[in-house]
């Protein structure tokens, strides 16, 4: 049995192209696959960074060319899928220890383009649950997945690769989290209605900050942000008495001079009583005049200060990745041992039938001479089980140890080649390779 | 005997605490600084059981016996702490609050059995009130105190843009409540502490005030602490100057109450 990985992600395919294959609805194209011969077992994880299949197969290369056909005419919901160049430009490929490996960082948000976001950790587990609903995720990839969450737990709770927020959006909440104890009766004034402020409005949302007060020089937009995300709507000229009521400011207008003034601040921080106020600046010129950080009660940040914390979070990470990077080879060499083992299970299982069958068959010759009773027919029976089985039992467990080594295929062959496996067995009970039971027996 | 053994258990908890909160600062590790208070709290169920029995065992307990009494604020400041800590965002201020409760356990048990004070004969409750309240007052004050200059490092390092790991260190609000209920509630038990010292000072002298330096500067102490706390929540101070009014407060106070009884 092979494991095969094959996707794009947002370093080999641009976003156009990965929004065209992102799927939906796994179910019916995982069901498709395992319905055909060449494929054991799939997950298929769709995310807006990627989009990868992984498959258990017996017939590698069989299942390549499904996988690669999948992605070039399946996917795409009308139907028309990449040219067959762009497509190859941006497909990567593992086999075995390297598809576990990637599964393993996948998961533990090594391969995202936010090296530590949490996402990605859900939505594999959500990938995982489709492909088990469907019935395409079997014991093997059900085991690949499994201890691909347990490996990302492990990541994140002995590295701190997740700890710092590296987007502008996730400081501004760290930062306001750090000045104020709780968002729940906390109000936002977003002065703008760009991207930025919007990505950064959701950040907040998202932390639990409720009222939110949208100000912008055209009301339309203003009014659009404030509909979507329950805000209120307001022109420029409300600024100083919303102001007073809010704890956080983000804003991001264009204009000559800062709108935020030092005389206005200091009007403002006295009708808000000693109340600290956090000015989240992403205007570019700035907004706020950097006079103001000589009022206690303001925390000015503009968007060099977010970028020069968010780098360093990100240099942070990146020295985390280290430690994460030597956590997921070693759980990646735990698991190999555990799937290379289980190249004996056929050759374990054959050999057991054949020691069996010759078992049954002589005990069967011998009782008709024997002229015995029913409990010691049950007696003869029971004993030469039980020698067979004291027999086989030392050969078979290292016949398992040694499978789980590169060296171990060498015994196996021998064990093969010794008991005549491969001969034809009128009656053999072998259901093939990595058929039934997929634990190392 | 069990006193003895339960003020070792105490300053022991209150070490692994200490230890266990600055390896949770250190380390920016919230789980560390949440595991520290709990062991803070068992600290200090061993810290009221030993005050428990030794106010059972001994009918004049030596609590102006000054280790005595830095144990006492000890419990005080912790059990403050832990309340506040149970409402709010505060576990990182076990920093600060572990090794100071451990030192004041620590005077307790190191300076051995105190000897009665005679002085304590013949006058009733007040001594015990006058030492437990103003023990209590200055605990939390100085909680107040601790509260203050967490709020100040704070506050320095977000104006100078550096952010740490969330979670590891309490937000500037939770310090500033924190602080504000230390001093809302500290200052009043200290005022009746300096009453109650007053009432005991003429039943054994038949004089209010005798003028020796412990009450002078108590006196000028508890004025001056009572002028900034008037200026903390009557002016509406900015949060940041109401923190260096706590720690300048409590530095003055500690000075002339604590540093006078050592001099």
């Amino acid at each position: 049995m092979k494991l095969l990985l094959v996707g794009m992600n947002h370093r080999t395919a641009p976003l156009d192209l990965r929004e065209r294959l992102a799927v939906d609805e796994p179910g019916p194209v995982l069901r498709k696959l395992v319905a055909g011969a060449e494929i054991e077992e799939a997950v298929l994880l769709s995310t807006c960074n990627r989009v990868e299949l992984v498959v258990l197969t017996r017939e590698i290369e069989a299942a390549r060319l499904r996988l690669r056909s999948l992605f070039r005419r399946e996917l795409a919901p009308d139907g028309a899928g990449p040219a067959e160049q762009e497509l190859e430009a941006s497909l990567y490929e593992y086999q075995n220890s390297d598809a576990m490996r990637h599964v393993l960082r996948v998961a533990s948000s090594l391969d995202s383009m936010v090296v530590g976001e949490p996402q990605i950790l859900g939505q594999a587990k959500d990938a995982y649950r489709a492909a088990v609903e469907c019935g395409a995720a079997g014991p093997i990839l059900g085991r690949l997945f499994q201890h691909a969450f347990a490996t990302a737990k492990r990541v994140r709770s002995e590295t701190r690769i997740a700890e710092r927020p590296v987007s502008v959006a996730r400081v501004a909440v760290d930062l306001a989290a750090q000045i104020f104890e709780s968002f729940a009766e906390k109000r936002a004034l977003l002065v703008g209605a760009g991207e930025m402020i919007e990505l950064a409005l959701r950040a907040l949302r998202g932390a639990g900050l409720e009222a939110i007060s949208v100000a912008n020089r055209t009301a339309e937009r203003a009014a659009r942000l404030a509909v979507q995300f329950g805000a209120t709507a307001h022109g420029l000229d409300e600024l100083p008495s919303l102001l007073a009521d809010a704890d956080v400011v983000l804003t991001s207008i264009g204009g000559v001079a800062p709108w935020l003034t030092r005389p206005l601040a200091e009007r403002v921080l006295r009708a808000r009583r000693g109340r600290p106020m956090l000015v989240i600046d992403i205007g570019v010129p700035r907004n706020a005049d950097p006079e103001i950080d000589a009022l206690d009660d303001v925390y000015r940040y503009d968007l060099d200060d977010l970028a020069a914390i968010a780098n360093e979070n990100a240099e942070e990470r990146r020295r985390e990745q280290a430690r994460a990077e030597s956590i997921v080879e070693a759980e990646q060499q735990r698991f190999d041992g555990w799937f290379a083992a289980l190249r004996a299970v056929p050759t374990i299982r054959q050999l057991r039938a054949r020691v069996e069958a010759i078992r049954a068959g002589e005990v069967e010759k011998a009782l008709p001479r024997l002229r015995l009773d029913d409990p010691a027919r049950e007696a003869v029976d029971a004993l030469t089980r039980a020698i067979v089985n004291k027999i086989l039992h030392a050969p078979l467990a290292r016949l398992r140890e040694e499978a789980e080594r590169e060296e171990g295929i060498a015994h196996l062959e021998t064990t093969r080649l010794l008991f005549a496996l491969d001969d034809a067995e009128p009656g053999s009970t072998d259901s093939g390779p990595g058929g039934g039971d997929p634990e190392p027996a | 005997m069990v006193v003895g053994v339960l003020q070792y258990l105490t300053a022991g908890l209150y070490l692994l605490a200490s230890l266990a909160a600055g390896a949770g600062f250190t380390l920016a590790r919230p789980a560390m600084l949440r595991a520290a208070v709990g062991v803070l709290a068992a600290g200090a169920l061993a810290h009221a059981a030993s005050f428990t029995l030794l106010h059972t065992a001994v009918a004049a307990p030596p609590l102006t016996h000054l280790p005595s009494a830095l144990s006492f604020m000890a419990l005080v400041g912790t059990v403050g702490f832990l309340l506040l800590a149970w409402r709010a965002r505060l576990a990182g201020l076990v920093a600060l609050v572990a090794p100071m409760s451990c030192l004041g356990v620590a005077a307790a048990v190191f300076s051995g059995p105190a000897a009665a004070d005679g002085r304590i004969a013949g006058t009733g409750s007040l001594p015990h009130a006058h030492v437990l309240l103003a023990s209590a007052g200055l605990a939390l004050l100085g909680l107040a105190g601790l509260a203050g200059l967490s709020f100040l490092v704070e506050h320095r390092r977000l104006k100078r843009k550096r952010l740490v790991a969330s979670g590891a260190w309490p937000s500037l609000e939770a310090l500033d409540r924190a602080g504000a209920f230390a001093v809302v509630v500290g200052f009043p038990l200290l005022t009746l502490g300096v009453v109650t010292g007053s009432l005991w000072e003429r039943s054994a002298t038949g004089a209010f005030f005798s003028g020796d330096p412990h009450e002078t500067f108590c006196l000028i102490a508890w004025a001056i602490y009572g002028v900034l706390v008037a200026v903390r929540f009557g002016a509406r101070q900015p949060a940041a100057r109401c923190a260096l009014t706590s720690i300048a407060g409590f530095a003055f106070l500690g000075l002339a109450m604590l540093g006078v009884e050592l001099l």
